[in-house]
């Protein structure tokens, strides 16, 4: 009785919610309140794929979304991004009947990585993905160990284990359990012999803090890593899906060995986002030509990439996530990679949409010096904490950055004035504040 | 005049942005004439610790900072007689939790600091974070920053924020944080305190130049974005305070 009361309700309140705009994940805690275990007294559907980790949770699941839908499937996902256990309860109960029968073939979960284990305490899933872990949110994540050890406790036994072959500390998870399927790049163009940033997380090994080296990265320390203790032995794991070749230049990538797939976005964050997902349709049955024919020329849906008009200026909007340096990093290195001359508008102004802090250490964490290249001709630094960005910028050898606080100043100035590129780096908490000046594009 | 820092397992225990302590006093003391030197141990290397004039160990996890804390027993005694010898040092992060007698992990492990004082730790499974304004007895100023722990630090008698009016301290919300003798300065503050904090960062310049018997020059060299960050940080914290 409680569980159809809960289901009414979670429907009800979920319609309700809609209606006037609401989030989705108070349905789904009043839902849990009148029934806690609701989550284990569903029928959920065969195969229940989670997505969790660090950077690129919710481009990879729109793209598996997407895959799974082109070859038939039903899927049923957490659109909205809500990722805790009440945006998932919400979820579930608005799409099963009154029996609690979800009827999909798939049901698709972005997971919070601090309240896997949480939402997972019920029912578990049949492939779970984990992407990477980097330092991010440090303000609620603590440290990247922090989160595996958050992470540890939501992996079932009977789980199939997606993971990242290249990050040194998410794949972690696959040690000492079988049948873990492995994603991970090949040798490529774009490598780097050493780790670039200006911290080296994978410079000791998570296991047993020997020191590592690496064959190659890709980025940051994410690449060829190999522990020099041979008693430890942790090492990039052979791989069953694999990126064997990129290039950005020409936007494509090829898939072990044979398929092209074209990039709509050249970033190497896209480039392991597109094989995480690859990696989930194929362990769900998924073909290869299926799978690869829905992601060539993909276009992400959740608008982290917006071009616009500004003056004279075309713009890019590369959303980064605050307190999120390998993010950041990604952008600067899009951005550094350009051939045209370009300007540069860093915003920080609300660390965070959702709580207060004023925590910039983030900031000396992010690899500004990327910018020192003849093609960015200036760098403008707004928002509240842009002296916190001056700062940094004083420890960069770049000398071409300028402060405007305001940041309708920032980009009344920028309208006034040329006609070069703009990139835009700033995060979701930030951003309106300058969309609201500009034309957008698409 | 010559300083030479001694940077502390500079790759293990690197939290964000730890590495800027060492950035902004090495720039500090340039700006003021020094010729400064920064040397850096690597766990199983060899340092000299008498010859320091500024020891720095930044923040690490809680697995980084139980691998440190082995190595580190080795230069336990050398830091002790060093710090008796006034030398100037800076522990931020869990690199605090080594100078005291015992740390204990959350899943019940329990090991020794280097018994410079004589604290204890014991780590939960709860994150401690949130925004920090106190104050300490050294300067007039706020003292701001961020913790991102999850330790109760039980026994501090000279604590280096002795008023904390937002956020964690050692033991509670609120309550003292850090530890402060002679010219050992240690915070659970995260990443680069020194940055956040101009007046932090002149204070331990002042305790070099007055460990060699010389007082800091009476002409310094100003950091308008230092000074400017701190300001608006300072402003927001206090205003929460007050609310």
């Amino acid at each position: 009785m409680r569980k159809i009361l809960a289901v009414i309700l979670c429907k009800l309140g979920r319609a309700a919610g809609k209606l006037v705009g609401k989030g989705s994940s108070l349905p789904g805690k009043l839902a849990l309140k009148i029934c806690p275990d609701i989550l284990g007294r569903v029928e959920l559907p065969k195969h229940i794929i989670a997505v969790t980790g660090s950077n690129g949770k919710t481009s990879t699941v729109e793209m598996i979304a997407s895959i799974l839908r082109a070859d038939g499937k039903t899927v049923v996902y957490n659109e909205e991004g809500s990722n805790q256990i009440e945006g998932v309860t919400t979820l579930v109960l608005t799409h099963a009947d009154l029996r609690g029968r979800v009827k999909a073939d798939v049901l698709l979960i972005e997971s919070d990585e601090r309240y896997a284990a949480h939402t997972f305490r019920f029912f578990h899933p049949t492939e779970f993905v984990v992407t990477n872990l980097y330092r991010d949110q440090l303000t609620r994540n603590g440290h990247p160990e922090w989160v595996y050890d958050s992470i540890l406790p939501a992996l079932h036994p009977d789980t199939e284990l997606i993971l990242n072959a290249d990050d040194p500390l998410s794949s972690c998870f696959g040690r000492g359990r079988e049948g873990v399927k492995w994603f991970g790049l090949d040798r490529c163009a774009i490598d780097l012999e050493r780790p670039s940033g200006v911290y080296h997380d994978g410079a000791r090994c998570p296991v047993c803090r020997s020191s590592m080296e690496y064959d190659y990265v890709h980025y940051n320390h994410i690449g060829a890593f190999r522990c020099t203790n041979p008693a430890c032995g942790h090492q990039k794991p052979r791989t069953d899906y694999t990126v064997t070749a990129v290039d950005l230049d020409r936007c494509e990538l090829v898939l072990d060995g044979g398929t092209k797939i074209s990039l709509a976005f050249p970033s190497i964050y896209n480039v392991y986002n597109i094989l995480a997902a690859y990696a989930a349709c194929r362990e769900c049955g998924v073909g290869e030509q299926t799978a690869a024919g829905v992601l060539g020329s993909y276009l992400l849906k959740n608008g982290r990439m917006q071009t616009f008009r500004l003056g004279g200026h075309h713009g890019t909007l590369l959303t980064s996530k605050h307190e999120n340096s390998i993010a950041y990093d990604t952008n600067l290195r899009y951005i550094a990679g350009r051939k045209t001359d370009c300007s540069v508008l860093v915003i920080v102004d609300a660390v965070s949409r959702k709580y207060f802090t004023s925590e910039t250490s983030w900031l000396w964490d992010i690899d500004f010096g990327q910018l020192n290249v003849p093609h960015v001709k200036k760098v403008v630094l707004s928002g509240r904490y842009c002296s916190d960005l001056a700062q940094r910028f004083s420890f960069t050898e770049l000398s071409n950055w300028f402060v405007t606080p305001d940041i309708s100043a920032a980009a009344a100035e920028l309208k006034a004035a040329g006609d070069e590129e703009l990139y835009v780096v700033t995060c979701f908490s930030d951003r309106d504040k300058l969309l609201a000046h500009v034309e957008k594009e698409g | 005049m010559e300083v030479r820092i001694l940077h502390v397992y500079p790759d293990l225990m690197s939290l964000y942005g730890s590495y800027a302590n060492i950035a902004v006093l090495r720039r500090y003391l340039e700006g003021l004439g020094c010729a400064v030197t920064v040397e850096t141990l690597a766990p199983g290397g060899d340092g000299d610790i008498s010859k320091a004039d500024f020891l720095y160990m930044g923040a690490g996890t809680e697995g980084q900072a139980r691998f440190a804390a082995e190595d580190f027993a080795r230069f336990g005694p050398a830091v002790k007689e060093a710090a008796g010898d006034n030398a100037v040092m800076l522990f931020a992060g869990t690199a605090m939790e080594l100078l005291g007698k015992t740390v204990a992990m959350a899943g019940g492990e329990v090991y020794e600091g280097i018994g410079l004082a004589s604290f204890t730790t014991v780590q939960g499974k709860k994150r401690l974070t949130g925004d920090v304004y106190g104050h300490t007895e050294l300067y007039p100023e706020a003292v701001v920053g961020f913790m991102n722990k999850c330790a109760v630090i039980s026994g501090v008698e000279t604590p280096l924020l002795s008023k904390v009016e937002m956020g964690w301290g050692n033991e509670a919300e609120r309550g003292p944080e850090g530890f402060h003798w002679k010219n050992v300065f240690a915070s659970e503050l995260t990443g680069p305190l020194l940055v956040k904090n101009p007046k932090l960062l002149e204070t331990v310049a002042a305790a070099i130049y007055a460990r060699r018997g010389e007082a800091l020059p009476l002409e310094r060299p100003g950091d308008e974005w230092a000074e400017k960050g701190y300001a608006v940080t300072e402003e927001q914290l206090k205003k929460r305070v007050e609310s």
